[in-house]
Parts: C-alpha cells; structure tokens; sequence
C-alpha cells in the first residue's frame, strides 16, 4: 500500500465516506458475539443475497446498548433509519422483507438511540 | 506416562523471534502456553537455558500472574465469570451448581479430565451477566436450571 | 413510500402494556382518515423514557410527546399528520443526555477498516499535530483542553505529557494503559474492539509530544478480541505510514509494539505495568521516581488510559475549546461509564462530566430490573465505594465523587438494589483486593486478610461489637502505608459501606440478622403453613433430611439439622419456604 502524505489522507478520507445508500451494520464486539450476532451476521448476508437485494451487509464495533444486543442498524432509502435489538435469525429475514424490501418498520424490535 | 513435551520447530521460532527483545519473557511464556494450554516444565527448564536466565526467575513470573497455569487444563475449559455485575447476579450460585454436577473445585480439573473449572475476573460482558465461558463460547444471562442442558452437550461431545 | 413514521411505546410501570392498545387506535384513526398509506404506525421495544407513560415519537420530524392520554391520540393525529406541525403544548423537547465523543465512532464505523476510520475524519488530527503544532503547543492545547486522566485518578494528562518532555534523554515511551481490570467494567475492551484506531491516533500524538519514539499497547490477555483489532489496526497504520519511520511525509518516527498482560490487576498500577512490560513481576515500586522521569528501562515514560487517549484526536480535530465546553469546572469532557448491576438498561454510556448519578441511572438506565428501590450505586470498582441513594442527585466529576468516599475510577458504575447486602459487597471488593494483591508491602498484604478476616465473620453472625471500629483502624494504615493505589484504595468500600449503612452493620453485628437475606449463614428457613400445599417435594429433596413430618399433619424444618443448602427454597413451586 501506498504511504500517505496529507494530501493523499485528504483524497482517501473524501472518497472512504459512505458511499452504499442502503445498508445493514452488525454489532460485532464480544457482547454482539456472544449474544449471537454472528449467526445475524450470516443469516443478512445469506438472505440478502438470496433475495438479490441492494443492501450492503457490515460488521461494526459497539453501539453500547448491551442489554439489547445482538444490535442492527438499518438504513435505506424511503424509511427512517433505525437500531433493531435482540435480533434472531427469524427477525433478520423480517427485517430485510418488511423493511429494506417494503420499506416498514418492523414492530417491538426498534430500540431508539438519543444521539 | 505422560509424553515428555518439548519445543516444536514452531515454538522455536516464536522463541527466536522474541529472543533479542527486552522484556520477552511474558510474550513468550503466552506463546507457550497457547500452544500446550499451560506451561510444562520440561519447556520452562529449555527456556531457561535458551534465554540465559534462571530457571527461578522464570517460575517466578508464571506463579505471580493468573494467566500462566502449570498443569495441563482439562478438556474443555469453563471459565465462570465473578466480576462484580455477575457476582450481583447470581454467579456464586452458578458457581456451586457447576461444582454439584461436575464434582470439581474451583481451578482444578474434573477426574476424567474433561473438564476444567475456572473462576475469572470480569470477561467484559457485563451487559450479559451472569455469564459463563466454555472453551470461547459465551453463555449469557444463564440461569441456574440451565446450566445442566449446557454442560452436558459438551459431555455428549465426548461420548 | 410512507412521508411519516409514528413510534410508540407504553413505558408505563403499569401492569398492563397498552403499546398494542394505542397502536390499534392510530391505525384506526389514520384509516378514518385514509392516511394509512402515508403514515406507518410502529411499536417500538425501547423509546428512551421509562416510567414516563405512553411515548410517541414522530419522524422524520422527531417531535416526542410523553405521557400520552387516549384523548390525545386524535388531536395527535390532527396536528402532526394533518397540519404539518407539532401539538401545542403537548410537544416535548429533550435533550440528550449522551454525548459521543469517546464513542464518536463506535457502532458507527467497521473497527477492521482503516479506510472507514479516514472516512470519519480520522487521523487528520494528527496531521494537524505533525504540520502545525510543535509539541509544547500540543501541550498547551491539552492544557486548555482541561482532559484528566480517565484510568482513575483524574490526573491532568497535559500536565504528564510536560513532564515527561521535560527530562531530558536519548530514549522515551508512551504506553496506553489497556489493562482493564476493573471487575464490572469493560469501556476500555469495547472502544479497542469497536474504534482501535482514535486509540493508535491519540498514542502517536501523546509520543510527537513528549518526544517518544517507541510505544507500548498494554493489553489483557483475557480481552483476545481487542488484541486482534489492535494488531490489524497497527498493522494498516504501518501500511500507510501513518506508523514507523517518517510519519505522513515528516521527520516524525514513530513504532508501536503490543505487549500483553497476564491476569493481574495490580498491573493497571503504573509502575508494576512497567515491570510487567519488562518482563517481570509486576510489583509496584515506590514513587518519587515517577515514570515520567524514571519509568521503561529507566526512561522518561507518559501512560494514558484507552479511554484518554481516545479523547485526544477528538480534541484537535475539534478544537480544545469546544472539548472544554463540556463538562463541568474541574472536570471536563464526557466519562464512559460501563452501567452494569441491577439497572434495566445496562451497557455503555458516555455522559458529559457534571449529570447527576439519578439521571444516568433512571433516565439512562431506566431504573432497577426489579422495580425496586435502588439502594446504592458503586463507581470505581475495588478501589471506590458505594454512594447510597440520599447522593443520588450528586453531580457526577472527579471531586464530587471523592467526597463522598468514593472515586470516578475507570469507569465501572454498578447499581445495587434492596436485595444487595453491603457487608456482602465491602467483603466481595476486599476479597477481590486480598487475591490480587501483590504481597510487596505489609499494610495491603496483611491489613487486607485481616479486614477480610473481621469481614466475613460479622457476615457469619460472629461479628464483635468493636469490629466497625477496628475495620476503620485497619483500613486507615492501609490508605496511608501502602505502597501502591491498590492498596491504597482497597479499604474505600469498607469504608463507604460503613459509613452509610451503619445500620446495616450493626443489624449483622448485634442482632445476627441480614436485612437483605444475602448472608447464608444468618438465615433460617421455615415453612409458611398457609402457603404450604404438603406436596412433600421440600421432604424429598432435602438432602440432610433436615424436614420432617407427612402429607396429613404438614412439614416442618429442624433448625439443628438444616445446612442451609436452600435446595427446599429452590424446589418449592408454592413459595412456601420463608428465608429470614
């Protein structure tokens, strides 16, 4: 990899900003883990692209709300976005046919952050 | 008889990678001990004599930290977490249902040396607790009543 | 596509949920309206108020209404959907009561990334550092920022980077004190695990300031997570010679090296941690000399907290003054604090400096699990204390908290309800002391056990009446003769408990009673015969056979021969065992 200079971190940091409109991230620290967020993980990942949908699946560090882990946060276009808590296998094919696919909220699984 | 251990090419060369840095001894002592699950005396006798340093300075450090154990640990490794959210929570309790089923005392390993058991501070899932660790797997907010379904899918792994 | 969102959720501590109820009627009164295709109606698991009522929150204008009456709804409905503007007099503003600047990334970026981390705008305070500042005005920059240590005992971070400056010499360290022993306290794992980097960025700043060369992640073992993404993290800095030799095109250079603990919480001490970096036994040693002047291999050496250092690129890319304005006048900043224990919601918070214990606690936390009073909350872990619930409304910053006896620590806050004992919880920190203390010096070694000692027997029912007296004797030549914090620090929740739950204590003490029922050896167990259905699975189970009599005449426990196992307590579905 290329070395950086300031301009070159400049550059990087202009075109390293999110660019996917729609996507789903994963807490993925240890409490994610270990309440299950990698079998989450895998179930988007694997559906989504079953489902041939335009969602971009990533991991993530940890949003702090460990009571209600395994944490996902959602945004696509035309619906708010939104962190899901306690999130199965089950909610996470509900997640991406309610809301990525119908852009509907799913019920009782919304856990909202103040910031 | 248990089969003399000895350093394996590939410690070796962890060892020669650290030989020439100040302060290795820990980093190796880890190297090790991920490797055998515990630090043999035949490895520590070797070490002592490739990092020219006695073998008492080397004891001395594995016996003051936790990390470093002498014995090789059971099986499979059940750490119960006792930080203070866990401890609130009832861990004291999983603690004692663990040793009625199994038969085992805190940091010793169970007859059939299938299974170790450890007391630990604080495995950072305090949003879980009480939490046990079995061989890296996290078992959060257990209940007592399901400790016995726990253990035994490892003790059916066995069979 | 719906134009509006409405959430719901019934925070009530009624029995009975009404999320589903009110849901139900915005629908209706939405179809009445033939809104339904524009407004989705949710019902949410958590909006962020507890015990506040019905809460509705609308988006995208995020307009909050609490403590909803049904009445309400249709005028809800009127004004928001309808009108395009909030419900006068029913619109609530709230501010937030976090703010993220530690955690300004965390959840928000793939901590694997070093690309994402540049995309949020990282390491561009370091370039600022490298091309603009020189380090003395670094230095006066983290002056003005006012940043205290936040490892625990608040020292001025600033004040540390001059000093190490100061001595002059042909080697110098930093070291990021990642060894996070605190039992109940994890904000260090999580911000390495989810944000490795503004950590790395923070000790490459700290180093161009004091001048070091080299520096040293110090990382617990336990935490194998947090050391993969720092080694990953490392090695992209290397990459793109953001680490090693030249940084960013500068004459600044700059190695990071990880070493890792081995399971002893005395190494969160400065000095043992030097020791333990060294390879040794991680014993403390006196001070004066401080690391600072004498600290690695006898160098000039600067350690900062995970969570420190994780402020610092914030400040320069911010500005100290904007740092500056959060917190309170002796305290800036935020502080994480891991909210643990008996609280509802627990996980990280990060809190400017200044909110009050109850609104982390109630308006954060959302109160106890249990529905209880809170009885106490400790900050501090081992080394801190219990704070009871008249200190409540106490504003949260580092003299306040060593007021009343305790310490902001690292960043542990566990909430403890009626049913937690405090002699169970003086004697569970000290025992966490006595097994971690290092033995070098006589007053934590031998004060420790011997406090322990007293501690367990008033839990037994054998306490002394001069046991408080003595425990205060003992914990004061440990505060003023040990060598190290831990020791220092390990009579603090002795001490707080006795001093606020005096009563308590006494109860054990002089009446052999545990008010909380936590203390095994002061409870005995009875059958309540109303409740008692004579199913004789108590009978049964017992294993000492400790119950007697038969499904005609009822069962009763023999005292003498009970050993207290609570397996009767466990197996009776009826609740018919008194614990007393």
């Amino acid at each position: 990899m290329e070395k950086l200079t300031p301009e070159k971190l400049e550059r990087l940091s202009r075109t390293s900003k999110h660019k996917a409109k729609n996507w789903i991230r994963v807490g993925m620290s240890t409490c994610g883990i270990a309440a299950g967020a990698g079998e989450v993980y895998a179930a988007f990942v694997e559906e989504a692209r079953k489902r041939n949908l335009q969602v971009e699946v990533q991991k993530c560090g940890c949003l702090g709300m460990c009571y209600a882990e395994p944490l996902v946060e959602v945004n696509v276009e035309g619906a708010p976005q939104v962190v899901y808590g306690k999130v199965t296998k089950e909610i996470a094919v509900k997640i991406l046919e309610k809301h990525v696919v119908s852009k509907m909220l799913v019920n009782d699984y919304i856990f909202t952050m103040e910031t | 008889m248990e089969e003399k251990k000895v350093f394996t090419s590939e410690i070796k060369n962890l060892v020669d990678k650290w030989k020439d840095k100040e302060g290795n001894l820990i980093m190796i002592l880890h190297e090790i001990q991920n490797h055998h699950g515990y630090v043999p005396r035949e490895l520590a006798l070797e070490l002592s004599s490739m990092l020219e340093v006695p073998l008492a300075r080397i004891y001395e450090v594995i016996t003051f930290y936790n990390f470093f154990k002498l014995s090789p640990p059971g099986k499979h490794r059940i750490s119960v977490c006792m930080g203070t959210a866990c401890y609130l929570k009832g861990a004291p309790e999983i603690i004692k249902e663990i040793k009625n089923i199994l038969h085992v005392e805190e940091g010793r390993t169970t007859q059939d040396g299938n299974f170790h058991l450890d007391v630990v501070r604080c495995l950072g899932c305090c949003g879980l607790a009480p939490v046990v660790m079995i061989d890296g797997k996290v078992y959060g907010k257990v209940k007592k009543q399901e400790i016995m379904d726990i253990i035994s899918t490892y003790v059916k792994e066995e069979e | 596509m719906y134009t509006r969102t409405i959430l719901v959720k019934d925070t009530g501590s009624g029995t009975e949920d009404k999320t589903r109820e009110v849901y139900t009627k915005l629908l209706d009164l939405l179809r009445t309206d033939k809104l339904e295709d524009q407004v989705q109606v949710v019902r949410v698991a958590d909006i962020g108020f507890y015990n506040k009522g019905v809460v509705i929150k609308v988006l995208p204008e995020n307009t909050l209404y609490v403590d909803v009456k049904e009445g309400d709804l249709a005028r809800l409905v009127q004004a928001t959907v309808k009108e395009d503007k909030p419900v006068e007099g029913l619109a609530q503003k709230k501010e937030p009561k976090q703010i993220r600047i530690v955690l300004r990334n965390c959840g928000r970026i793939n901590p694997e990334s070093i690309e994402e981390y540049i995309g949020q705008d990282g390491y561009r305070a370091l370039t600022k550092v490298l091309l603009e500042l020189n380090p003395e005005k670094v230095i006066e920059e983290m002056k003005k920022s006012g940043l205290r240590g936040r490892g625990g005992a608040g020292y001025p971070t600033w004040m540390k980077w001059k000093f190490t400056r100061q001595v002059a010499a042909d080697q110098k360290f930093v070291i990021c004190n990642a060894d996070e022993g605190d039992p109940g306290a994890y904000m260090d794992r999580s911000v390495l695990e989810s944000d490795p980097h503004s950590v790395i960025e923070g000790l490459i700043i700290a180093a161009y300031a004091i001048g070091a060369s080299k520096g040293y992640f110090y990382i617990r073992a336990e935490y194998p997570l947090a050391v993969e993404r720092i080694k990953k993290a490392l090695a992209q800095a290397y990459e793109y010679g953001l680490l090693g030799k030249s940084i960013l095109g500068t004459d600044f250079s700059f190695d990071i090296d990880i070493r890792l603990g081995a399971g002893a919480f005395v190494c969160g001490e400065e000095t043992a941690l030097i020791a333990s970096i060294e390879g040794k036994r991680g014993t403390p040693r006196p001070r004066p000399p401080y690391p600072s002047v004498k600290g690695l291999w006898d160098k000039p050496t600067a350690i900062n907290n995970v969570e420190t250092l994780a402020n610092v690129p914030y400040i320069f890319l911010k500005g100290a003054d904007a740092f500056a304005r959060v917190g309170t006048q002796t305290s800036k900043g935020t502080k994480v604090f891991a909210l643990t224990g008996k609280v509802r919601n627990s996980g990280l918070v990060e809190v400017p400096m200044g909110i009050t214990l109850r609104e982390i606690v109630y308006d954060i936390g959302g109160g106890t699990v249990s529905g209880k009073n809170v009885k106490a909350v400790q900050t501090g872990g081992p080394s801190g204390g219990v704070i009871p619930r008249e200190f409540l409304d106490t504003p949260v910053d580092y003299e306040n908290l060593q007021k009343l006896g305790s310490i902001m620590g690292s960043g542990g806050m566990i909430v403890m309800d009626e049913d937690d004992c405090m002699v169970d919880i003086a004697k569970f920190y000290l025992g966490f002391c006595v097994d971690e203390s290092c033995g070098k010096c006589a007053p934590c070694r031998i004060g420790g056990f011997q406090m322990l000692g007293v501690l367990a027997r008033i839990a037994e029912g054998k306490g002394k009446a001069d046991d408080p007296a003595i425990l205060k004797r003992i914990s004061f030549a440990m505060q003023k003769a040990s060598l190290c914090g831990l020791g220092q620090g390990s009579p603090n929740p002795v001490l707080s408990t006795l001093k606020y739950f005096t009563s308590e204590y006494k109860e054990h003490i002089e009446n052999k009673k545990c008010p909380a029922g936590k203390c095994v050896d002061l409870l005995n167990y009875s059958i309540i015969q109303e409740k008692c259905k004579r199913c004789s699975v108590c009978f049964t189970n017992c294993p000492v056979k400790a119950i007697e009599g038969n499904r005609e005449e009822g069962y009763k426990i023999l005292l003498d021969k009970c050993v207290k196992c609570e397996r009767c307590f466990e197996v009776c579905k009826f609740k018919a065992i008194a614990r007393k």
